[in-house]
This record gives C-alpha cells, sequence and structure tokens, in this order.
C-alpha cells in the first residue's frame, strides 16, 4: 500500500526546472532514499510535500488524502528531521520536547507519557534538563530526531541528516533510526547524497537535474548498472594482466570487474590455479551513481 | 547509545483532535517558548533590561542640566522652587525614556521571530499542523509581552527617580502613565512586527534595531521638545502617530509638576506660563496650529496601531510561493 503518491510534480523557478515531472510512490512501511547531488531537487521535493513551497504541476497523495486538501491532516501523519538542527539551543532538552509537542496539542499528561517513551527509546533520561547548546553533535541529533517523532507521525523525513557529522555520529544516527523502525515500523523517507547510506534502503529514487533517472532496489540498481568485482590476493598481477582482463590494484588486491556472478564464476572455473584466494563483490552505489548521472559523488 | 527496543511505541491516539481549530492553549506554550527563547539568551536579555536604565543614566547624566535650564528660561521672570525645576526635568526625562524604549525594545524582542526564520525554526513550524496565524499571534503577543515587562521596569526606575526629584503625580497621572505605556508598548510592538516580518537574518535585524535606537527618539519628539524644530520638520513629526504617544506620556509625567508652578501669582499669569511650559515641553501638541486633544492623541495610536496590526495580518496570511 501506498503512503505517499507523486505524480507529475512539478516545481519551476522562472526558467530553472528544480523538480521537472517526476512520479513516484513510498510504500507503507518502506525505507526509502531519494539520492542526489546538492541541487538535484530533493530538498525542494520535500518542502512541496511538507507544504512550505507550492508546486507548478502535479499532485502529491499522502495516505489517500490530497495535500492541498487536507494540508493540516498530513501534517500529523509527518515528522521531518531538517538537515540542520532547529531545536533551540538555550533552552532544555525537555522543553524543546514539550514546546514542540504542543504544536500537535499534545500537554500535560498525555506529553508526560510520550516523553517517558522517547526517553526509553532514545536514551534521554540523562540529558533531559541540559541545555541543547550543551550537548555534543550526536546527542543533538538523537534529540532532533524525538522531537521529530513526539507526535507518533507515520512518516519519517530526514532531510540529509548526517551531513556534517562525523562518521561515529552518523553511525549513531542510523542506529537510533533503525531502532525506531524494527520498534515502530514507520516509513522513512530519506533525502542523502551519501551512496552508502542509500544502500540499506529498500528503495532509491536517483534525482538529478530535478529528473528522476532510477527508481528501484539497491540490488536492482547494481544489477542494473554495475557489473560484479572480483578481489584477487596474492600478488597475481602479471597473472591477470597475462589474461588480458580489465583490473585495478586496490590496496593489496588486485580489482577485476566482470559483467555479472555468471561471469565472475565461469572464469574463476576457467582458471582455478589464479583464484586461490579471492572475494566477489557487488559494485557499490558509487558506481551505480556514477553509471547512472555521469557524475562523483563526495 | 542504549536503545531500549522493547519500549512500546505509542500509536496516535483515536480521535485525532482539530488541529485546525484555534488552540489557546498552544498558543500558551508558543508564547512561553518564545519568551523562554528571550529570555534565556542573558546577553540579548541583560542588554535590554539595562538599555533603558542606560539611557536613563546617560539623559541625567548629559541632558539632565540642559533640561533644567531649559525649565528656567521658559519660567522667566516667575517664581520656579529648585523641587519643581527638577520634577518637571524628570517627568521630562522618565516620559522621554518610556516613549523611545516601547518602541525599540519591541524590536529587540522580534529578534526570535527573525532568528526562527535564520535557524529554520521557522520551516519546522510551517510543517506542524498549527496554523500559521497562530504562530505569528504567538511571536506577536511574546513580543508585546516581553517589551511590556521592560517598559514596566524601567517605569518603575523611573517613578523612584520622580519620586526623589519631587512628586507632584496624581493617581490619575499614573493610571494614565501606564495605560500610555500599554498603548505605545502594542504600537511599538505592531510596527516591529511589520517591520521584522520582511527580515531574514540577524545581521538584518541588529541593523534594524540600531537604525530605530539612533532615529526614533528623535522622530517621536523624545530627545528634543517639537517646538525647538524647524517649522517644516516640526509639521512633518505630526504626521508620524509615535509622536501623540510622547505627548501623552510628556503630558501626564510632567503635568502635575508644571500645574504647581506660579503658585500664590494672579490666575490670568499662572494660566499664561502654565500653557508656555506645556506648550514648550510638548505637553500639548499642535497639528498645524490648532491644538489637539488627548482622546485625539489616544485616536491617532490606536487607529495607527490598528493599521498596523492588519498590515501584519495580511502579511502572515500570504500564500506560500
Amino acid at each position: 500500500m501506498n503512503i505517499i503518491e507523486i505524480k507529475n510534480l512539478k516545481k519551476y523557478f522562472g526558467e530553472v526546472k528544480a523538480v521537472d515531472d517526476i512520479t513516484f510512490n513510498v510504500e507503507k512501511g518502506e525505507f526509502f532514499a531519494f539520492l542526489g547531488v546538492n541541487g538535484a531537487g530533493k530538498s525542494t521535493t520535500i518542502s512541496i510535500l511538507c507544504g512550505e513551497q507550492k508546486r507548478t504541476g502535479g499532485s502529491v497523495i499522502v495516505d489517500g488524502k490530497d495535500i492541498d486538501e487536507a494540508p493540516a491532516e498530513i501534517g500529523k501523519k509527518l515528522g521531518v528531521v531538517f538537515q540542520n538542527s532547529v531545536l533551540d539551543r538555550s533552552l532544555s532538552v525537555r522543553d524543546n520536547l514539550k514546546y514542540r509537542a504542543a504544536l500537535y496539542r499534545i500537554y500535560g499528561k498525555e506529553f508526560e507519557d510520550r516523553l517517558r517513551e522517547l526517553t526509553a527509546l532514545f536514551g534521554l533520561k540523562e540529558l533531559l534538563k541540559r541545555p541543547v547548546g550543551k550537548l555534543s553533535g550526536g546527542q543533538r541529533r538523537r534529540v532532533d530526531i524525538a522531537r521529530a517523532l513526539v507526535h507518533s507521525p507515520e512518516i519519517l523525513i530526514l532531510d540529509e541528516p548526517t551531513t556534517g557529522l562525523d562518521p561515529q555520529t552518523r553511525k549513531s544516527v542510523w542506529e537510533t533510526v533503525n531502532a525506531i523502525r524494527k520498534v515502530r515500523g514507520i516509513t522513512v523517507f530519506l533525502t542523502t547524497h551519501y551512496m552508502e547510506e542509500a544502500a540499506d534502503a529498500d528503495r532509491v529514487v536517483i534525482l538529478d537535474g530535478g529528473k528522476i533517472l532510477a527508481d528501484a532496489t539497491p540490488l536492482e540498481l547494481k544489477n542494473r548498472y554495475t557489473g560484479d568485482f572480483i578481489n584477487l590476493y596474492g600478488g597475481k598481477e602479471t597473472e591477470v594482466r597475462a589474461l588480458g582482463l580489465a583490473y585495478e590494484k586496490v590496496g593489496e588486491a588486485v580489482r577485476i570487474e566482470v559483467e555479472n556472478t555468471a561471469a565472475a564464476t565461469e572464469l574463476i572455473l576457467k582458471h582455478p590455479q589464479l583464484f586461490t584466494d579471492y572475494e566477489i563483490e557487488k559494485g557499490k552505489m558509487d558506481d551505480v551513481f556514477l553509471n547512472v548521472t555521469g557524475k562523483r559523488t563526495e | 547509545m542504549t536503545l531500549k527496543k522493547s519500549a512500546p511505541y505509542p500509536v496516535p491516539a483515536e480521535g485525532v483532535k482539530d488541529l485546525q481549530t484555534l488552540s489557546m492553549k498552544t498558543l500558551s506554550y508558543l508564547i512561553a517558548r518564545n519568551c523562554k527563547v528571550y529570555f534565556r539568551d542573558k546577553g540579548v536579555f541583560l542588554v535590554s533590561l539595562m538599555a533603558p536604565l542606560i539611557l536613563l543614566f546617560l539623559f541625567v547624566a548629559f541632558l539632565g542640566n540642559v533640561y533644567r535650564d531649559s525649565i528656567r528660561s521658559v519660567a522667566t521672570g516667575f517664581p520656579l522652587t529648585d523641587e519643581l525645576v527638577e520634577s518637571i526635568a524628570a517627568g521630562w526625562l522618565i516620559s522621554s525614556l518610556l516613549a523611545v524604549c516601547a518602541v525599540t525594545i519591541a524590536f529587540t524582542a522580534n529578534t526570535i521571530m527573525v532568528q526562527d526564520r535564520a535557524t529554520g525554526q521557522a520551516a519546522d513550524f510551517r510543517v506542524s499542523p498549527v496554523p500559521r496565524s497562530l504562530v505569528a499571534l504567538g511571536y506577536f503577543l511574546s513580543t508585546f509581552f516581553v517589551t511590556a515587562v521592560i517598559c514596566f521596569v524601567a517605569l518603575g526606575a523611573g517613578f523612584v527617580y520622580i519620586g526623589i526629584a519631587g512628586w507632584y503625580l496624581t493617581a490619575a497621572d499614573l493610571l494614565l502613565t501606564v495605560a500610555d505605556t500599554l498603548l505605545l508598548t502594542l504600537f511599538g510592538t505592531a510596527l516591529s512586527s511589520v517591520v521584522c516580518h520582511f527580515l531574514r537574518s540577524q545581521g538584518a535585524v541588529t541593523g534594524v534595531q540600531a537604525t530605530v535606537s539612533a532615529a526614533y527618539g528623535f522622530l517621536c519628539g523624545a530627545y528634543m521638545p517639537i517646538g525647538n524644530l524647524a517649522t517644516g520638520l516640526k509639521n512633518a513629526i505630526m504626521f508620524l502617530p509615535g509622536t501623540y504617544g510622547t505627548g501623552l506620556l510628556h503630558s501626564h509625567l510632567m503635568g502635575g509638576a508644571i500645574g504647581e508652578v506660579g503658585e500664590g501669582l494672579p490666575a490670568e499669569a499662572v494660566t499664561q506660563i502654565v500653557k508656555g511650559m506645556r506648550d514648550g515641553f510638548d505637553c500639548d501638541l499642535y497639528f498645524f496650529g490648532n491644538a489637539v486633544p488627548s482622546w485625539v492623541c489616544y485616536l491617532v495610536l490606536a487607529i495607527a496601531t490598528a493599521l498596523l496590526v492588519g498590515v501584519y495580518v495580511l502579511l502572515c496570511a500570504r500564500k506560500r510561493k
């Protein structure tokens, strides 16, 4: 069942086509990734979905309701984690959650119950009284996510949530998001330009120049847009070169690109004396993105 | 990070409340949040609170003697006690101070609205189901509250200063001064809300605050009696509604002391000197030579405030692009 249905969505700023006739659906409970470089149209699409911007054309349906007809109803279903933290730095974590909850008319005992659950889920007990400005980047991001979930939305929108964060904090953010998905089964709509983040999604849409260039699961994308790779260990570069295979040196390994897994198997069976220490891997999302858009990511 | 996976996450309550309905409780939370953000920023809060007191000190230290001499020169030939001179000067200083602060502090208090735009908080409000009008009303009322608190602190300090200088205020003067301060605060809030609506960065709001702080005192007749200005400028200033608020404060904080001038002299002479002093210190205003009664001053200020609020409502109701 689709929870988001976007049809022929367009957003033009004069001559600039920020979003150019895109159509896609997001299934309920799905981890959906919107992949693209800066300026691809990701944030514009999110802004339209959240009712922040008007669209030039097309339709946006959330949980069966048109965004023009029931904006407030749809607002209740969305929880948004913005690229930059929108917490009040001078206020405590508790106050931030309290004032956010009030926007959804959650007060008093109802808020206290919600706070208890979020505190347990996000491990916020020690942080509740601390001003947000005194938290680490990772702690602040967790509070940001808790804030987006304070009204129990059905869709969690993560707009480049890990941009500018260090690897450990990024890991911590993803642990949090994965835990929420496991516990709650919430639909996650991620926009990112980090390929490895999109690789964990159920489905990926690649956007470039306001247009959708690819829409499939990560595995389908890898199968469609990249080959397989055999990493061969043991210093066998000379033998590989003698066979006339395309390869590159990656650390201690010789990385041979083959068309697909069947071709890899065939090659290994044909030269068993060569392939004594090796591994086969699928192409990475970076390769997919490069092949789809012709652009390298960060 | 410890994640307690066993914790049940709540499912949205059945029969979800109608979020479109204007909620007074949500409004009270918005106001509380804005005020808390403002007062928690100790730098901004202390500067706002100190500004009127610093201004009072500067007025007394640098302009006190100028006003005292000016009062004596207006009353040349009439007996005038030192206490009366001190009281009239104190009334002028405090009324000028309040007239300026009610507007300049409102611009500082409205920083929260601009700050929310700059930091992305405004976007967070927009994706929530809360109507934009409620968010805008929250900014308006919190600005009014913060400005009123600071103005009343200044007014309290002002009453103490006037008490030391010489107390000639009646209960009616006190009540009317409170009413003037509230009305001017409302005017300042409305004016700052309209101006700040167009600002998108902290830098812009700081620039506007600096300009307003520097210019408003002259434009509303607080720093210099309007009678001292050139005719053209005098007439131009009378088109600005803030002038009428300043005039009301001058009248209510100086009127009592001025009324005591000329005690023991013939009634005609007293009338003449009182009129001269009231005109000279803007207790009575003139629009192209015609006397403006107090009720007209209130009306002008109220209409200007209502118009500004109307503009603010229209600006806030504008559709998203």
